[in-house]
């Protein structure tokens, strides 16, 4: 049983949307997570809250070590599939008012569109360029999204540690329905919490970003992990998120997640 | 040759600069109890550097200077107030010299100071209604805006444009996929004009002798109103606009007077309705999009034609990039002498890449060929992110080609400009 500040928590399968998933501790009858899909679902159950909101600082370290900062308000409304998130930039200044909503699906991708106050528009952000890093950090826009158990197929692979955890390591596969940049994940699944600790991407048969989770604790009852650090392989460069005044069931209007609402400020 | 002569105001508008943006934030932040406040603005310098005269001006060395600050003020979740204000300054006689807070952007010059923003949004469901100073924008594609009727410009220079705001009411109700979205403005906002002394009014060098006089602009008295419906699909969306205004770009009358010989322009802006759709569709490459729109008009002095725009887009590893093709089919032809950016670059191949170094560094290149090969444009621009809120940009603009072409007729205005800008 974790004990709550240490572990890790993240993405359930490729059960996207790292910077919202959460695992809630409970009681679970392990037997009942004999295969990759139920330690999913369950994972992915434990999560679910009407809404979620945080102050996210983002610190993206180049392959140089060089930092820059940057911070956002997260929003997000429904969970899984059936959810709308709005993320806003804060800082640095320059970028204040930059904003990306998400509107995921159960069934396919999500979509998105960004706002950029500067030229006052908004911008479909197509599929196919989904694979591209989001505002110069390490998560792509793919990354952003928060998609469904049921958009993968998933086999379980082995039990591993991961930072001292016993985890179960699950390979994900989209279905042919979905697209995606990646081929492939390799997820490691905490056995006492069903949280997350890590997420491979790979892209054939190379690994191109890798998603570590750590800092849990509970808010509200769910389990969540504080810091989330995504690594793009290639590149050498590495963005950590680190998650603050969070907070679950706040009352958000559907009304707040549209085109509409994205150009206010 | 002439040189960069003072900025205007000198330590007194500095301070006065500083006082009035500090007033207007600490106004609103007075009048914030335990409400939502955001701001942000920035202080910009730029320095244009031109290599070659212009027969009408032999300046070759401009400064501006840009202070912008913007509050959002929400006391409610159904309302926010919006204020923002633009303080400038210029070294080369394009900002009035007189201080008063400019409401309505008419003026020929750049005010000193002018409010940007001034607005209220209410929401209530799905409906947003905006009203006050605003910008409003319609269309999908960049280089080329043809059903963005809404959305005059600042052309003091012309390939270095900025939107200028309006004045009227927004009120837009999104139903699910559909959006249903109304404009009405009661006062006309039109474009900046290039200064008609200075270089972006490329006059022949046998004429530059005479002056060009502004004799003024007609502004037209009524009100401007459009509608439009967009739609947002699975992977694609796409909208159709109605438009029932006046052109914010001009005819240009010009009358040449004796003794002393000159030239006077004056400046009128024909009423215009237009019909107008846009698309964007992704495709496995790229994405596609395209606009269009009919103009038409009850003015005897106003062409009617088609403006479109087919625009790929990609983002790729760390490139953006995006090109297309601008056109334009007259079908009816009246008027003689228009400034007109948007039909200057139909015919046109444009096409713009950027490319993210790092987190702090960047790059971007910009080229527009007419398709006759009469006028060519090309930019390149690298810039820098230093800490949280100093940015240090380097361009080069390269023009070149015939006198009679839109692009060509600016070809002694290549130039390189370095700008610092501070965030806050």
């Amino acid at each position: 049983m974790s004990d709550g500040r240490t572990g890790q928590a993240g993405r359930a399968g490729c059960v996207c949307l790292p910077l919202a998933l959460t695992v809630l501790i409970a009681s679970f009858d392990v037997r009942a997570a004999d295969n990759a899909r139920q330690i999913v679902e369950e994972a992915q159950k434990r999560t679910d809250a009407k809404s979620q909101r945080y102050e996210g600082l983002l610190q993206v370290f180049d392959a140089k070590g060089k930092i820059s900062d940057k911070r956002w308000s997260f929003e997000r409304l429904g969970s899984h599939g059936q959810s709308k998130a709005v993320l806003r930039f804060t800082a640095p200044a320059e970028v204040k008012g930059v904003a990306l909503l998400v509107v995921n699906h159960p069934d396919r991708a999500s979509d998105q569109w960004m706002w950029t106050p500067a030229i006052e528009r908004d911008r479909r952000i197509a599929l196919q360029d989904r694979s591209t890093r989001f505002f110069g950090t390490d998560f792509s826009f793919e990354d952003l999204e928060e998609r469904d158990v049921d958009q993968y197929d998933y086999t379980l692979l082995a039990d591993e540690t991961v930072d001292g955890a016993a985890c179960w390591r699950i390979q994900s596969t989209p279905r042919q329905t979905k697209s995606s940049q990646y081929t492939r994940s390799i997820v490691w699944i905490r056995k006492d919490t069903y949280a997350l600790a890590r997420i491979e991407n790979y892209s054939k048969d190379d690994v191109v970003r890798r998603l570590n989770y750590a800092d849990i604790r509970s808010v509200q009852g769910i389990w969540t992990a504080r810091q989330l650090e995504m690594t793009d392989v290639k590149r050498g460069s590495r963005t950590r998120l680190t998650l603050d005044k969070l907070e679950y069931n706040v009352a958000l209007k559907d009304e707040d997640f549209t085109l509409q609402a994205i150009r206010r400020q | 040759m002439t040189g960069a002569r003072g900025w205007k105001g000198g330590k007194g508008t500095t301070r006065s600069v500083a006082s009035l943006s500090a007033a207007a934030v600490l106004c609103s932040l007075a009048l914030v109890d335990a409400q939502t406040l955001t701001q942000r603005g920035f202080a910009d310098g730029s320095i244009f550097v031109f290599p070659q005269q212009a027969p009408n001006d032999l300046t070759r060395v401009v400064g501006d200077l840009l202070l912008r600050d913007e509050v959002f003020v929400k006391p409610a979740p159904w309302l926010q107030f919006a204020a923002g204000i633009d303080l400038r300054a210029n070294s080369h006689d394009q900002v009035e010299d007189a201080w008063r807070i400019d409401l309505a952007d008419r003026s020929i010059l750049r005010p000193r100071a002018a409010v940007r923003r001034l607005s209220a949004t209410f929401t209530r469901g799905p409906l947003t209604i905006d009203a006050g100073k605003q910008f409003i924008r319609w269309g999908k594609t960049d280089i080329v805006t043809p059903t963005d009727r809404f959305a005059p410009r600042d052309f003091l220079n012309v390939v270095d444009t900025e939107l200028l705001p309006v004045s009227g009411v927004r009120g837009a109700v999104q139903a699910g996929a559909e959006t249903f979205e109304g404009v009405w403005l009661p006062r006309f906002t039109p474009s900046r004009l290039p200064l008609f002394t200075q270089r972006w009014t490329a006059v022949p060098a046998d004429a530059a002798s005479v002056p060009l006089v502004d004799a003024g602009g007609a502004l037209p008295d009524g009100s401007q109103a459009g509608v439009r419906w967009a739609h947002v699909g699975a992977g694609f969306e796409y909208s159709l606009s109605f438009f029932d205004g006046f052109n914010y770009l001009p005819n240009i009358d010009v009358d040449v007077r004796p003794a002393p010989l000159r030239v006077e322009l004056t400046r009128s802006y024909p009423a215009i309705r237009t019909y107008g759709a846009d698309a964007a569709v992704p495709t496995r490459w790229f994405t596609v999009k395209g606009e269009a729109a009919y103009f038409t008009s009850s003015s005897a002095a106003a062409d009617e034609y088609v403006l479109y725009v087919v625009q790929l887009e990609r983002q790729t590893g760390e490139w953006v990039i995006v090109g297309g093709y601008a056109g334009e089919a007259v079908t009816t032809r009246r008027s003689t002498l228009v400034f007109a950016p948007d039909r200057g670059l139909t015919r046109s191949i444009v096409a713009r890449a950027s490319y993210t170094i790092d987190p702090t560094q960047s790059i971007a290149f910009e080229g527009a060929v007419r398709q006759n090969a009469d006028g060519v444009y090309a930019k390149a621009e690298y810039s820098q992110a230093r800490g949280q809120h100093w940015r240090t940009t380097i361009s080069g603009v390269a023009i070149g080609g015939r006198a009679d072409d839109f692009l060509g007729q600016y070809r002694r205005n290549s130039h390189l400009k370095a700008s610092l800008r501070y965030s806050f």
